[in-house]
């Protein structure tokens, strides 16, 4: 016999020899049935647990919690010109029916479902998901420092009000408090099954959820290889759908496929279905040839920057900063490395922020004039010499970007070697707060302006990358989080937004854009702030 | 009883060297800048007290020499730590990812002295004719083409153009029912459970890795062959069979080869040896689940245990490699024993 592939895709599955232990012999229309209701995933990374909350679990493992756990509560979504994205501001429930909010703000109550199950049949019980609230905040895991950042932090907080109804109580009214416990670490656990496993090291079962799960959402784990394929198939039973739906695809594979260039080929065979992480060389060839679709959206809830170190002379002086923010070739930049794909965070041109949107285009241009009297007046009209470092796999970009900084930076006297390090190293380097200039890039699960501050410009913590420490930012960015008036909330906004375009800690460059590419007849993809795949939105034809 | 004892001297004394390894890999990692523990804690909102935690949980917080002790302990008893990349034990991943990289190397390794033994030996017997200069071009080609790019041309042509290769994702088709684990080698399994279309399929997903890895050895072994029969036919023994009257195969095949095929089964090992640890190239481009790319994504994500696991294997396949090659001499060549 003759071995092809397309045969290999029917023949193979549907002819799989009965006589072998475990393999399914399926006939040949089942078979091409079931490759239609069967999504496969070809991605870059690698899901290395199926607790999302394990300490060291990969970004692949938050899209696969997505799926496989329900939350209390879930991020509805929106259409944003014509794609659609996820949305903040309206949060349905999911393993819960209702979720009401106390007029002072300080207690969510959650009603759940009547008719929720787990993956093993048993009902869900407002115990089980008592024992879930405290764990995320207990283990230790990733869950407790995400939850903290919406008031979520003790047990007590949680409490059994009737069989199916809980409460969760806050000390002052976080506005992050609900959006926190829709997020792929805010799992609900069948806490009867998971507890079998706990043991008195490890209360939470941190050890065996890593393999195993107890869970109730619409997907379940069918075959796991680490490191190299996970297949999930439908829950028949799941409830926590908008609208009750059950999701289209019955299975879904998600294979590690390390090699870019072996992706893309794979998508353009059609033979593979989706794919959010082909090179992005790759993706106007693939547009041009029209074989699959590509979905490009600006991802709203992330950023690129240039980050100065606010700590380390020369960039503890401001004027510095602004000398070199008003000297990058900004649309050069953008087109060479980005090739204009995005949405861009530079070329504003306020001196107080117009909205309380963040991020937006920023007062940032190129201006080689004013960048020569403001190296004058900080003291280096001569210049000086320092390094612009990127981690290995932002070399894609912050190559040319690096090589164009460098030509700029020359003309206002200042000298930039470049320095390209292994990701590793640079995540370590930055840590520790030992490297100069350098570009990285961010992205807040809850894109919540206060929250954006917070994270990535307050504090002494790894992600503020440039250890800035404005006493005033600090102060309106601690005190937005409880406020409950909107337009006191803007003003605080505005005000740290006018704030970082005033002292340029970090130059904002751009929101690149998430391409998704996916076969002609998959639709309803969705950007999520977690950027993986919910499978449960997708459908075919 | 003699031989025996000798192979079992020679594994006893190449146990110095694998602690040297097991060491030497164990501080290096501990040199090279990048610390896993701010690595694997890169969540959002991952501060420091998480990047603790990790540490503590590797045991990184304990002073170098008690992490060494306490490793070579783990080593001792047949624990190679966890990785943190794929969540698993590391003496499980390699277990699972050593027969792939086996199976595929074994493979292109037959593929390659099934072309570059003929090719040398024609080579040999007509030294400075045109067969001679095609050969030398043939595997200057297949040396000078990194493998990726020989790899995604195979993939280009015989996948994505003319669509006879299977998807290039690995040892079997994602929609394939897999053998039950018996050898880890797929294509034994198949054959033990008679699973004959599914051995074919895992054939084919074997061929252009194969392929790609078979080209690019085959200059080293072709080359080699070349000269070792050249100048085996030019000794007087060649020449005495020839007058004698023996017929040419015999005098090429039996008593050239024969002869010549030391300094090959020296280039063998070698080149088996390094085409199971360093084809990472061709793993990642065929997605091949092997030992090499695991090892190198290991590094990247400075996760030590894999790493470290990978290096002990490796050294531990160059002695069983070395040791089985020098067997080998024996069996061809009667004057040389196992010393």
């Amino acid at each position: 016999m003759t071995f092809n592939r397309r045969q290999g895709l029917k023949g193979v599955l549907g002819a799989a020899v009965g006589g072998a232990m475990g393999s399914a012999a399926l006939p040949q229309e089942a078979a091409a049935q079931t490759r239609a209701e069967t999504l496969r995933h070809v991605m870059g990374g690698t899901v290395n647990s199926l607790d999302p909350t394990a300490p060291g679990s990969t970004r692949e493992s938050y899209g696969v919690a997505m799926s496989v756990y329900d939350r209390l509560a879930s991020f509805g979504r929106k259409q944003l010109d014509g794609n659609w994205v996820f949305d903040l501001d309206n949060i349905r429930g999911e393993l819960a029916e209702k979720v009401e909010r106390s007029a002072d703000g300080r207690t969510l109550t959650f009603h759940l479902r009547p008719d929720a199950t787990w993956h093993d049949g048993t009902p869900v019980t407002a115990e089980d998901i008592k024992w879930s609230l405290d764990r995320a905040v207990l283990a230790r895991s990733l869950a407790p420092s995400q939850l903290s950042s919406g008031s979520l932090t003790k047990a007590e907080q949680f409490s059994i009000t009737g069989p199916r109804t809980v409460e969760v109580k806050l000390d002052q009214p976080d506005r992050l408090a609900l959006a926190n416990l829709c997020v792929p670490f805010a799992i609900m656990v069948n806490s009867t099954l998971a507890k079998k496993h706990a043991t008195s090291d490890d209360p939470w079962a941190l050890a065996w959820m890593k393999e195993n799960t107890a869970a109730s959402g619409a997907y379940m784990v069918e075959t796991n290889r680490p490191g190299q394929q996970l297949i999930l198939k439908r829950n028949e039973a799941w409830k926590g759908g908008a609208g009750g739906n059950l999701p289209f695809f019955k299975r879904i594979i998600l294979q590690t496929v390390p090699e870019a260039a072996t992706r893309s080929n794979l998508m353009e065979r059609g033979d593979a279905d989706l794919s959010i992480d082909l090179a992005s060389s790759d993706i106007p060839m693939l547009q041009q040839r029209g074989k699959v679709k590509v979905v490009s959206i600006p991802a709203t809830n992330a950023f690129n920057a240039i980050v100065f170190n606010t700590q380390m002379a020369p960039f503890d002086n401001v004027k510095v900063r602004q000398a070199i923010a008003a000297a990058i070739p900004y649309g050069d930049i953008f087109q060479a490395a980005q090739f204009n794909r995005g949405k861009a965070l530079f070329g504003a041109h306020w001196t107080e922020a117009p909205s309380s949107d963040f991020p937006q285009a920023m007062p940032l241009n190129l201006d080689l004039d004013r960048a020569k009297s403001l190296m004058a007046e900080a003291g280096h009209a001569n210049g000086f010499a320092t390094t612009f470092s990127f981690a290995t796999s932002y070399a894609p970009f912050a190559e040319p970007m690096a090589a164009l900084v460098k030509e700029s930076l020359a003309k206002i006297g200042i000298d930039v070697t470049i320095q390209k390090m292994p990701d590793s190293q640079m995540a370590t380097m930055i840590t520790e707060k030992r490297v100069p200039f350098f570009t990285d890039s961010g992205t807040a699960w809850l894109p919540a302006p206060d929250y954006f501050f917070r994270i990535y410009f307050t504090r002494e913590q790894r992600w503020n990358f440039s250890s800035w420490n404005n006493p005033e930012v600090n102060a309106l960015a601690a005190a937005a989080r409880f406020e409950t008036d909107p337009a006191t909330y803007d003003a605080a906004c505005k005000r740290m937004i006018t704030l970082l375009g005033d002292q340029v800690p970090q130059i904002m460059l751009w929101q690149a854009n998430t391409d998704a590419v996916m076969a002609a007849d998959v639709n309803n993809y969705t950007y999520w702030f977690h950027r993986q795949i919910d499978y449960r939105d997708l459908k075919r034809g | 009883m003699r031989v025996l004892r000798r192979i079992g001297g020679r594994l006893l004394a190449s146990l110095p060297a694998l602690l040297g390894v097991v060491v030497f890999t164990f501080l290096l990692m501990r040199v090279l800048p990048g610390d896993p523990a701010v690595f694997f804690s890169s969540g959002p909102n991952a501060g420091q007290a998480e990047i603790d935690a990790v540490r503590k949980d590797l045991g990184l917080d304990r002073p170098i020499p008690e992490q060494l002790l306490r490793y070579l302990y783990d080593v001792g008893t047949g624990n190679l730590g966890r990785s943190l990349t794929t969540g698993q034990t590391v003496v499980h991943d390699l277990g699972e990812r050593l027969p792939a990289s086996l199976e595929l190397t074994l493979c292109a390794l037959v593929l390659a002295l099934g072309l570059a033994l003929p090719l040398g030996i024609l080579a040999a017997v007509r030294p400075g004719s045109a067969i001679d200069h095609a050969v030398r071009m043939v595997c200057t080609l297949g040396v000078c083409v990194p493998t990726f790019v020989s790899g995604l041309l195979l993939v280009y042509v015989f996948y994505v153009q003319f669509g006879i290769a299977p998807d290039p994702t690995g040892r079997l088709d994602i929609f394939a029912a897999s053998p039950p684990d018996i050898t880890g080698f797929l294509l034994i399994d198949f054959a033990l459970v008679g699973d004959w279309e599914g051995w074919q399929a895992a054939a084919a997903q074997l061929v252009l890795p194969a392929l790609t890895m078979a080209l690019f050895v085959l200059a080293p072994l072709a080359r080699m062959t070349r000269a070792s029969m050249l100048s085996v036919l030019g000794s007087d023994f060649i020449r005495t069979a020839r007058s004698i009257g023996l017929s040419r195969w015999r005098v090429v095949a039996v008593y050239g080869l024969r002869n010549a095929i030391l300094p090959v089964l020296t280039i063998i090992g070698i080149v088996f040896s390094t085409m199971l640890g360093a084809n990472v190239l061709v793993e990642k481009v065929f997605s091949w689940p092997g030992i090499g790319s695991y090892a190198l994504d290991a590094l990247l994500a400075s996760d030590y245990a894999p790493v470290q696991g990978f290096v002990l294997l490796m050294a531990a396949v160059f002695v069983m490699v070395n040791l089985l090659i020098d067997v080998l001499y024996g069996i061809a060549d009667p004057r040389v024993s196992v010393a």
